[in-house]
């Protein structure tokens, strides 16, 4: 009991909704094809999407049409649960169908109608009704004879719509595919899009719903198939290959055989057909002469936008300059603006960012380009205008927009060009730029002669060559008894460590006869010493018995002599401050003599 | 007897002295004339009067003083020239003339190395092919012998020459071992240089002396055909400063070899030695 109060109560607020939303919005429409042919009967409804108040419905007066029946209510309620939300339509449809009676413009006034107490009018609708050229309506009232030959040629084609054909490079054309059809199509088999050769192409989205056209004297129900945008890239006659397509017509066929009483014997046919359009040539121009040099082809209408950095700024401080260019036209094309900065600013690469559509009216949008660069060194500087060209094909002139100049001025921090730490490139501050190459300038001052002497084997060459030869020859001669001179006293200076200690035993000899033991010992060593010291260039200061057996030894005198020369060292140095016999003296001083005398013939080898 | 001998001797003093001022006053004429169009033509070319500079360091040329500095001068007068011509640049042989009197600066100074970069700049506007490489022994010696012109090395062979008698003196004449040793080694190296240097002057002698190079002087470009008459087919169309060796050659024709070792005829009135 208590869950049925429920239920009703919430039905209740469920109608209770329904009716207010169903309030919310009333249309009331008129819908009826457009153009007609004369004598074809056609419909026109009249909706309402609420439930109108009974009997309030007034039809217009058709006038120019005949009405052939009509009106025919049909109504239509559904309610949509989904998701726990519910939605309901109502739907009610006063349908006509209407004959034209002659050409021309017609218009079917509005009707009205009342619901829920208000007072609701359609819109006046213009129909078009023309006459129809040929056998009229032959096909529409369907009485074929057979399935393939039913189909004239022009009863069902495509078209390749064009929007211009006779326009600038790169200004942009809308293409649309339409099939014309006055049959039913079962199916489209094959729709092959020509490459679109020298175009830059954009598939677009479009509406494909199906709507009527007339075409030379014919209504058609058209359907759009495809639809680009093309920007051809090179100017002259362009030719669009033909679309080709395939499809599969339907044709209904009274056999005449075997009527049938309930279903009156039709026969549906499924007829291939293949269709193609014919090539479309288009115009191109190219573009006016006299283009300014910063034309980049550049085509449709644009204007241009410029942010400049502050008039005063810091040294080595990343700095920016945007450019931005909106408007319509080969967008995708333009090429970048060219920025010239003074050469002690590093520019880097501009950063590019688009936001370009591509629609049915053409390519639109804005792009901008940002051109970081930093100042290396201080001082005022101008920046030259940016300067961008672009084509208006509507007025068929150059219009140039360009950036105001301005002056820039980069203010020292301290950290200038040479001690900046982050000087990008390294080695010396970055590499000197070449601009240009040009010939080197001329010689400004040269010693003129006659230039064809050539010294080698000239009598010149040959007089220095005679004369340095002679004077070589000269100068041996006269010096050439000098040179042998000289080899003596290279002999005598060999000997000359020899030579001394001889002198010295001379002295000692003469010790000796002398008989003072002690000067004649001292002179003895003296030239024992003295001539190891001379002979081998050693201070005396540094000998001693063990080096002279050393040195003795390395220049190949035999052991024993090594031996014999270092106890007549000893024998002297003891006898020099002890007394001995005279005898002594003759003995040491023979043994000294012979063993230099052996030494030396060793050592001089 | 002894005044007859001075005035003997007086007489021919006067006539040689004579003699060598006629000399030095007939010898003084073309040189100053050589100066004044030299400086004409450094300032005509300042002003960018390039007509007039040409035509002054021509006249240098003609007068006999031809220098590597005036051909390089002429080349660069008859770049600008034709380069002055906007419209249609080098239209009547400038670029040809540039490049031939930028090779005869190379040629007389090899080592000139403005004029070794202005030619091969003026080389970028010929259509000239790539030459064949040479070998590396050929290049190396080459590459040497450029480094100076002939009298250069030849003035080195000398005191090489000189340098290595003073060394075989010193080698004899030296008390020291130690000197003696050096000089015998030093005096080996410096003879190797004077035999090297000698035979550089020589090569270097001969290159200056060939006229076995042209460059094609032209308004555009010259036909170069299969054989020596103007029926034969055209086997190439060298533009104006291509540089050409000559083969042989005749009255009218000569026979000429491309850098990349094309051969072909060519008229005698199109091409200039080098």
């Amino acid at each position: 009991m208590k869950h049925s109060t429920l239920l009703r109560f919430t039905l209740l607020l469920v109608a209770i909704f329904s009716t207010l939303t169903s309030w919310a919005q009333v249309s009331f429409t008129v819908a009826a094809p457009t153009p007609v042919a004369v004598g074809s009967p056609f419909r026109a409804e009249f909706s309402i999407d609420s439930e109108p108040d009974r009997g309030s419905f007034n039809a217009p007066a058709f006038e120019g049409f005949e009405v052939i029946a009509g009106p025919s209510v049909s109504t239509g309620h559904s309610v949509q649960w989904i998701n726990g939300k519910q939605t309901s339509s109502y739907n009610c449809t006063y349908t006509f169908v209407l004959m034209p009676v002659e050409e021309g413009i017609f218009t079917i006034a509005p009707a009205t109608i009342s619901a829920g107490g208000k007072s609701y009018s359609t819109e006046p609708l213009k129909i078009e009704v023309i006459k129809e050229q040929g056998s009229s309506s032959s096909s529409s009232t369907g009485e074929k004879p057979s399935a393939e030959g039913s189909i004239g040629k022009d009863d069902v084609f495509i078209r390749l719509r064009l929007s211009d054909t006779d326009v600038y490079k790169g200004e942009s054309i809308r293409a649309s595919l339409v099939l014309y059809t006055r049959i039913d199509i079962a199916n489209i088999e094959s729709l092959e899009m020509p490459p679109f050769n020298d175009f830059w192409s954009q598939e677009l989205s479009f509406d494909n719903a199906p709507s009527r056209e007339e075409y030379n004297g014919r209504i058609y129900q058209t359907y759009k198939l495809a639809e680009y945008l093309l920007s051809p890239q090179r100017s002259g006659k362009l030719t669009i290959d033909p679309v080709k397509m395939e499809i599969i017509a339907q044709v209904v066929v009274q056999d005449s055989r075997s009527i049938d009483p309930i279903f009156g014997g039709r026969q549906i046919y499924n007829v291939p057909r293949s269709l193609s359009t014919a090539p479309t040539t288009i115009d191109v121009k190219e573009f006016p002469a006299g283009a300014p040099a910063t034309f980049n082809g550049a085509v449709g209408s644009f204007t241009m936008k410029s942010t400049l950095p502050e008039s005063s700024i810091m040294v080595n401080t990343a700095e920016q300059i945007e450019i931005t260019i909106s408007g319509s036209g080969n967008l995708k094309f333009i090429t970048k603006p060219r920025l010239v900065m003074p050469e002690s600013f590093e520019v880097y690469d501009a950063k590019v960012a688009d936001n370009v559509k591509v629609s049915a009216a053409g390519t639109s949008g804005s792009i901008t380009y940002t051109f970081p660069f930093v100042a290396r060194s201080s001082g005022e500087f101008t920046i030259d205008p940016v300067a961008f060209t672009y084509f208006d094909p509507a007025t068929a002139e150059y219009h140039t927009l360009a950036t105001e100049r301005f002056t820039l001025s980069v203010a020292d921090d301290g950290t200038s060009v040479t001690s900046a730490p982050t000087v990008i490139g390294g080695g010396y501050g970055g590499q000197m730029k070449q601009l240009d190459r040009d010939i080197r300038y001329i010689a400004t001052d040269a010693k003129l002669r006659n230039s064809r002497d050539m010294f080698i084997l000239s009598p010149m060459y040959w007089l220095v060559v005679v004369v340095i030869v002679a004077l070589f020859v000269v100068a041996y001669l006269v010096l050439r008894r000098r040179i042998v001179q000289n080899r003596n006293v290279v002999a005598r200076r060999m000997k000359r460590a020899d030579k001394v200690a001889v002198q010295r035993l001379r002295m000692a000899q003469r010790y000796m006869a002398e008989h003072n033991r002690h000067a004649f010992y001292e002179e003895l060593l003296r030239a024992m010493w003295g001539y190891i010291s001379d002979k081998f260039n050693i201070p005396v200061s540094n000998l001693t018995k063990e080096t002279i057996r050393e040195e003795l030894y390395r220049r190949n005198v035999s052991a024993a002599d090594a031996e014999q020369f270092c106890q007549i060292i000893s024998r002297a140095d003891e006898a020099q401050y002890a007394p001995s016999v005279e005898g002594d003296m003759g003995e040491v001083y023979g043994d000294a003599v012979d063993v230099i005398s052996k030494i030396e013939s060793v050592v001089k080898r | 007897m002894r005044t007859h001998i001075y005035n003997i001797v007086g007489l021919l003093a006067i006539f040689v002295v004579a003699i060598t001022f006629s000399n030095v006053a007939t010898a003084a004429s073309p040189a100053t004339t050589a100066k004044a169009r030299w400086t004409a033509g450094v300032e005509a070319y300042a002003e960018g009067n390039y007509t007039a500079a040409v035509e002054a360091f021509e006249d240098v040329v003609d007068l006999g003083y031809a220098t590597a500095e005036v051909y390089y001068n002429l080349g660069d007068a008859y770049f600008k020239l034709g380069q002055a011509n906007t419209s249609h640049p080098f239209a009547t042989g400038e670029l040809g003339r540039s490049i031939l009197n930028f090779s005869r600066a190379l040629k007389l100074n090899p080592a000139m190395e403005d004029a070794a970069y202005n030619l091969d700049l003026a080389r970028d506007y010929t259509n000239d092919t790539e030459p064949l490489p040479e070998s590396f022994i050929k290049r190396m010696w080459h590459s040497l012998r450029d480094n100076m012109t002939s009298n250069g090395w030849a003035i080195l062979s000398v005191v090489m020459l000189a340098l290595t008698l003073l060394l075989v003196l010193v080698y004899l004449l030296a008390s020291r071992i130690a000197l003696r040793k050096t000089a015998f080694f030093v005096a080996i190296a410096t003879a190797l240089i004077f035999i090297l240097s000698t035979a550089l002057s020589l090569s270097q002698r001969t290159a200056q002396l060939s006229t076995e190079r042209a460059v094609v002087v032209c308004n555009d470009t010259a036909p170069v055909h299969a054989s020596p008459n103007s029926a034969s087919k055209v086997v190439r169309q060298p533009s104006q400063g291509v540089i050409v060796d000559i083969v042989r050659g005749s009255d009218e024709w000569t026979e000429i070899a491309f850098a990349d070792g094309e051969k072909g005829w060519i008229r005698n009135n199109t091409i200039e030695r080098i």
